[in-house]
């Protein structure tokens, strides 16, 4: 079978605990996840701050070095990858970041984010078929080359910054897409546009799409498998219309009870407080002292991946007696080809 | 039947708006952040104030609060709190207003917290500031009491603002709102900055603590589902005016304004999946916006008199009141 052409193996991540320092935190423990270029697949990362889901962005994009556990492009570990395969790397895989003001510099036009990579990867042979690329890229998005090329950042509204940002995405023909909250920024009126142009990306163009949100309803929307994070362990993943309703995992039902429902006629559902359990960091389950389920040993014991479906499987003890899922065989339960179907 | 509504007014309305304007003057020119909004709360009544970001409605929390600043100002229009117009106060007399009669919790407020002060003091510092005359062992009881109230344990009192969550913080900032019982408490966008079981937790801190002291909440922000679950009635902006003011299950079980409509179809839900509507174009830009319905540009039912015509909010079914010449 050939090499995913991203995966992480076993990563973990942990910050501060140097000399001086003995209070660490860590960001992502154990985690393993394989993006394979076909078929192309939208996976979503959902998690509160804290859960690690930014950690494994920067992981996945060779911007930090995992603790322990490696992260591949192609088979070929970051840690050990040369000159021309970053190269390719960089071209394949691409970053849509949550921020549509940052990326930008203020005394450039917006046509500068779009020509750069052009120039750098010699992806045009003439001026004119540079440009015809670049509108091409802005209409598949939904941007009207006429009010945008030629304008700075600031004429721009934070919508139209990040179609922009997906438009540059996709002139490379990337491989794979990480948009990390590229919405949560944005106005629930523009929110749809830029969740449809990465849903079109991923099925007219192929690409897969790692969509990394704290936001469970987007994820829903327009993802086919979902990872929930909880303080850098996986908590439940599995097939997103099954995950989001009828959660397993004490915390994902939480998270999904917790959602303000567009609806005022659904009301928000009770709600969990603490449990009680006393948990010592490092030590058991993550949840615990939260968790409404809660059993003594659970802050003893970590619980593993308990695969509860032929598409799911939640990291919880209430689940024990169904067979145990290893981390790195976590893409095992996802679901492929649905939205390719679709 | 005019006479009667204003009776009827009089009696149960605790802040009345009308016709507020505020500009934003830039050397390009006026920014009509707030263009002519009209509306009234009663007492005790949750009301959103629901908008995208450029709508308005932050200027017009801040001017309910007269606190726009420069380049930002109040250029007309009436806000009666209780009786009195708050925007024909001298500032010493607004000074006492603020806090004490109507409240602000604002977006990312848990930031404003003073970070070398400890949370009882800074409490403690509401009660000195509005000439509230407290021994020391009556203030520690009624600071301990509205901690409690927020949900907060007692010996926060002792603690600096870095020792507490983003969650505890905004409780902190909600004792300070009601310490002094206003009539009304403004939360601009509350809990933006929060985790969605936190933000839970801290709306629902709000209400009970608002039904406790029988004061109205203006909740001023953009998520609609947070106003589906949390308000009563809901006013809904659209570059810098009014587009509809309704029950909010009214809102969203039968939107009246074009706007709304489309606002309401964009939401992501978790009864369906994978189709996006969003609405085509963007808002316009305030300095010159178009003339007539601001929104026409993006309308599907546009027509010609949308061009010309300002439409006025008005009420055109029983309690619902839109800005639509279609209507």
């Amino acid at each position: 079978m050939e090499a995913p052409l991203l995966e992480a193996k076993n990563v973990t991540k942990i910050f501060g605990g140097g000399l001086f320092n003995k209070n660490v935190t860590v960001a992502l423990e154990n985690y393993s996840m394989q993006l394979h270029e076909s078929p192309p697949s939208i996976t979503a990362v959902v998690g509160e701050s804290g859960s690690g889901k930014t950690t494994l962005a920067r992981l996945l994009l060779g911007l930090i070095t995992p603790t322990s556990g490696v992260v591949a492009y192609r088979g070929l570990s970051l840690a050990t990858m040369g000159g021309s395969d970053w190269r390719r790397f960089r071209r394949e895989v691409q970053v849509i970041m949550q921020d549509p003001y940052e990326v930008y510099n203020p005394f450039y036009k917006v046509d500068h984010v779009l020509t750069t990579p052009i120039d750098h990867f010699g992806l045009a042979k003439s001026k004119a078929e540079g440009r015809a690329m670049i509108e091409q890229a802005l209409e598949a998005v939904g941007l009207r080359v006429e009010e945008t090329l030629g304008r700075y950042p600031h004429q721009l509204s934070g919508g139209q910054r990040q179609r922009v940002m997906v438009a540059r995405a996709l002139l490379l023909r990337p491989k794979v897409i990480l948009a990390d909250e590229p919405v949560s920024m944005i106005d629930a009126s523009l929110r749809a546009t830029i969740l449809g142009s990465l849903s079109r990306l991923n099925r007219e163009f192929g690409i897969s799409i790692l969509y990394i949100t704290h936001d469970l309803t987007t994820a829903y929307q327009i993802g086919e498998n979902i990872v929930v994070l909880y303080r850098g362990a996986v908590a439940e993943l599995g097939e997103v219309g099954q995950v989001v309703k009828e959660p397993q995992h004490p915390y994902t039902r939480l998270l999904v009870g917790s959602i303000p429902l567009p609806d005022p006629n659904h009301s928000w559902s009770a709600e969990a407080a603490s449990s009680g359990v006393k948990i010592t960091r490092g030590v058991g389950c993550k949840f615990a002292d939260r968790c409404p389920s809660a059993m003594e040993r659970c802050a003893r014991e970590e619980p593993p991946l308990f695969q509860t479906g032929d598409h799911r499987a939640a990291a919880c003890f209430l689940y024990e007696g169904a067979p145990t899922l290893k981390p790195e065989h976590m893409a095992n339960v996802f679901v492929s080809g649905t939205i390719a179907a679709a | 039947m005019a006479t009667a509504s204003v009776d009827q007014r009089v009696r149960s309305d605790v802040l009345q708006v009308s016709d507020l304007r505020v500009y934003y003057h830039t050397p390009r020119g006026a920014v009509k952040a707030v263009d002519g909004v009209s509306f009234a709360i009663q007492r005790g009544e949750r009301f959103g104030l629901a908008g995208e970001s450029g709508s308005g409605k932050s200027s017009m929390a801040l001017a309910l609060m007269r606190m726009i600043k420069a380049p930002g100002q109040i250029e007309g229009g009436e806000v009666w709190l209780d009786g009195r117009n708050v925007l024909s106060l001298s500032e010493s007399e607004m000074r006492k207003v603020r806090l004490a009669e109507m409240a602000m919790v604002a977006q990312g407020s848990m930031n404003s917290l003073n970070p070398v002060m400890r949370i009882g003091d800074q409490i403690a510092d509401a009660y000195r500031d509005h000439d509230v005359v407290l021994t020391k062992r009556e203030a520690d009881e009624r600071i301990a009491a509205l901690l409690g109230r927020v949900g907060l344990r007692p010996d926060v009192v002792r603690l600096f603002p870095h020792e507490l969550s983003g969650g505890m913080k905004q409780r902190v900032c909600i004792a300070i709102a009601i310490s002094l019982t206003p009539k009304v408490i403004i939360a601009d966008e509350p809990t933006s900055a929060l985790d969605v079981v936190v933000q839970r937790q801290v709306i629902e801190t709000l209400r009970r603590v608002q039904q406790e002291i029988g004061a109205s909440v203006i909740l001023v922000g953009h998520d609609m589902g947070l106003m589906a679950q949390s308000v009563d009635r809901l006013g809904v902006m659209y570059a810098g005016r009014l587009a509809e003011v309704a029950p909010v299950k009214e809102i969203f079980s039968n939107p009246t304004h074009p706007y709304t409509k489309l606002l309401i179809a964009s939401l992501p839900s978790l009864d369906q999946k994978g189709e996006f509507k969003g609405i085509a174009g963007l808002p316009p830009v305030l300095i010159d916006p178009p003339p007539g319905c601001r929104f026409w540009p993006r309308c599907p039912y546009a027509i010609d008199r949308c061009q010309v015509d300002v439409p006025e909010l008005r009420e055109v079914r029983p309690n619902v009141m839109a800005a639509c010449h279609l209507l």
